[in-house]
C-alpha cells in the first residue's frame, strides 16, 4: 500500500489528475434487461511511465496503451467516491491507478491479484475482468463522443 | 478530477416504446402466470456489462460520427434524424426502436437531443448526449440509421435544438412506450421528436401538442399500427409502469390496433413528404 500511495502522490504532483475522465456506459437501454452501469473511472496517475508525462494527459497512459495486454490488480483502496485500483502490466511492470466511481460491476471491489484485460479501441481503452467491463478510459476521440446533459 | 458524472448510478434510463415491448409483455405474461415473477423486469438489478458492448457501442459511435462529418463536408448537413436498433422488433415489422435529432455543434462533435424513460417509472425526460452515450447500450443490432432533412428543415430544427426553452416546449413527461400517436395523455420518445419537428416548422401556429398533431396529420404522417391483443395488452399493463393503453380510443384498442410513433414510420414519412432524404444505414464494420 505504501507504493500505492506514492504512485497516487506522484500523479497528483505531476498534475496528472486526468482529464482522462472515463466513462460509464449508462443504460438508456430499451432492451434494458441487459444493461447496467459501467462504473465511471478515471486515471489518477501513472507510475513507471510518469516521467514521460507532464502535460501528457491527453493520451491514454502507457500502461494501458497495448491492446491485449494483461494487467493485474496490485492494490485496492476505497476512495471517497469509489474504488482506486493500482494496475500493473504483466509484461513490463508498467503501472497505472484507475479510480472507479461507484460500485464495481459485480457490486464489490476486485481483489488484489485479479487479472484485468486491456482492450484498445479507436476511442480509448476498455478494462475488463473475465470479459466484463470494469471501466472505459476514453482518449481524445472518445471524449469528443461523450456528453450527457439533462435538458 | 474531471470525472464525468453523467447520470447518478441508481438511475437507469430507457427509451422508446415497442422497443421494450416484447420484453415487457413477456414479463407481464409471466407475471400473470407465475406469482413469483415480478414487474419491472427490464430494469432489474445491474448485470455485468460485457466488454464487447462497450467496444462495439463506441465503435459504432465513432463510425457514425465520421459518416456524419463526411455528410457535413459534402452537403453542409448540420442536423440529421438518427436512429438505433435497441431490440428485435421484426415481429412488428420494424427495424429500429428509437431516434433523436443529432446536430453538429460549433465545437465539432455531434450531439443528440432525445427523450429517455427512467427505468421503472412512468415519465420521460429530455437529454442531450454524445453519440457515445446514444450507442452505449446493449443494442440488438449494431446499426445506425440517419436521414438528412432538407436545408430549410435543418435550419428550423437547429434553431430549436440550440434553444433549451424551445427544445422542451412540447415535452410532456407522462410516458407510455406505446402512447397513442394522436393522444395527449402520454408521450413516448419518438413522438416527442416528431411533434418537435412540427413546432420547429410552424413556430407561429404550432405551440401545443394538439396543434403539432394536427400539422402532422395535415402533412400525411401515418403512425405504425401494432397488432396487440387483449392478453398482450393486459400483460404489458400489469408488468410495467411505462406501458399503458388507456389513451387509445376504444374502437381501436378493442380491435387490437395500437397506433404509435415509430422510427420506421417517421423515416418513411419524412422521405414521402419530401422533408428529408432517403434513410442511410450504417452497419458496424
Amino acid at each position: 500500500m505504501k507504493k500505492f500511495h506514492k504512485i497516487l502522490g506522484l500523479g497528483l504532483a505531476a498534475g496528472l489528475l486526468c482529464t482522462l475522465a472515463a466513462l460509464p456506459a449508462r443504460a438508456q437501454s430499451e432492451a434494458s434487461a441487459a444493461l447496467s452501469l459501467l462504473p465511471v473511472a478515471s486515471v489518477v496517475g501513472t507510475a513507471s511511465v510518469a516521467s514521460a508525462a507532464a502535460g501528457a494527459v491527453v493520451a491514454v497512459p502507457a500502461a494501458l496503451s497495448v491492446g491485449g495486454a494483461v494487467l493485474s490488480v496490485r492494490a485496492v483502496e476505497a476512495s471517497a467516491v469509489g474504488t482506486v485500483y493500482l494496475l500493473e502490466r504483466a509484461s513490463d511492470g508498467a503501472q497505472v491507478s484507475v479510480e472507479v466511481v461507484g460500485r464495481g460491476v459485480a457490486g464489490s471491489a476486485y481483489a488484489v491479484g485479479t487479472v484485468v484485460a486491456c482492450s484498445v479501441i479507436g476511442t480509448g481503452v476498455v478494462l475488463s475482468v473475465a470479459g466484463e467491463a470494469i471501466a472505459f478510459v476514453p482518449n481524445a476521440i472518445g471524449r469528443a463522443l461523450l456528453h450527457n446533459e439533462r435538458l | 478530477m474531471a470525472v464525468q458524472h453523467i447520470i447518478p448510478a441508481h438511475v437507469r434510463v430507457r427509451s422508446f416504446n415497442p422497443a421494450m415491448l416484447a420484453l415487457a409483455l413477456m414479463a407481464g405474461a409471466a407475471l400473470l402466470a407465475t406469482p413469483q415473477a415480478h414487474a419491472g423486469r427490464s430494469c432489474e438489478a445491474a448485470k455485468p456489462v460485457p466488454a464487447k458492448v462497450i467496444e462495439r457501442g463506441m465503435q459504432l459511435a465513432q463510425q457514425t460520427s465520421a459518416a456524419l462529418d463526411a455528410e457535413h463536408a459534402k452537403s453542409g448537413a448540420q442536423v440529421v434524424v438518427l436512429g438505433r436498433a435497441g431490440q428485435d422488433l421484426s415481429k412488428y415489422g420494424l427495424r429500429y426502436s428509437h431516434l433523436g435529432w443529432a446536430y453538429k455543434t460549433p465545437e465539432g462533435p455531434w450531439r443528440v437531443a432525445h427523450k429517455l424513460n427512467e427505468c421503472g417509472t412512468a415519465v420521460g425526460h429530455l437529454y442531450r448526449q454524445g453519440l457515445g452515450e446514444f450507442f452505449l447500450d446493449d443494442l440488438w443490432r449494431y446499426e445506425a440509421v440517419y436521414a438528412v432533412p432538407t436545408p430549410e428543415v435543418q435550419q428550423r430544427l437547429l434553431a430549436v435544438l440550440q434553444d433549451k426553452g424551445r427544445v422542451k416546449a412540447l415535452q410532456h413527461p407522462p410516458y407510455s412506450m406505446v402512447s397513442y400517436a394522436w393522444g395527449r395523455k402520454y408521450q413516448q420518445s419518438n413522438q416527442w421528436a416528431l411533434e418537435t419537428l412540427a413546432a420547429a416548422m410552424e413556430p407561429a401556429t404550432v405551440r401545443t401538442r394538439d396543434q403539432a398533431q394536427a400539422w402532422l396529420q395535415f402533412k400525411g404522417y401515418e403512425p405504425t399500427t401494432l397488432k396487440l391483443g387483449p392478453l398482450t395488452r393486459m400483460g404489458g399493463r400489469v408488468g410495467s409502469a411505462n406501458i399503458a393503453f388507456d389513451d387509445h380510443p376504444n374502437d381501436k384498442r378493442f380491435s387490437d390496433r395500437i397506433e404509435t410513433v415509430t422510427v420506421d414510420s417517421m423515416l418513411a414519412w419524412l422521405q414521402r413528404a419530401q422533408l428529408a432524404s432517403a434513410p442511410v444505414v450504417l452497419v458496424l464494420r
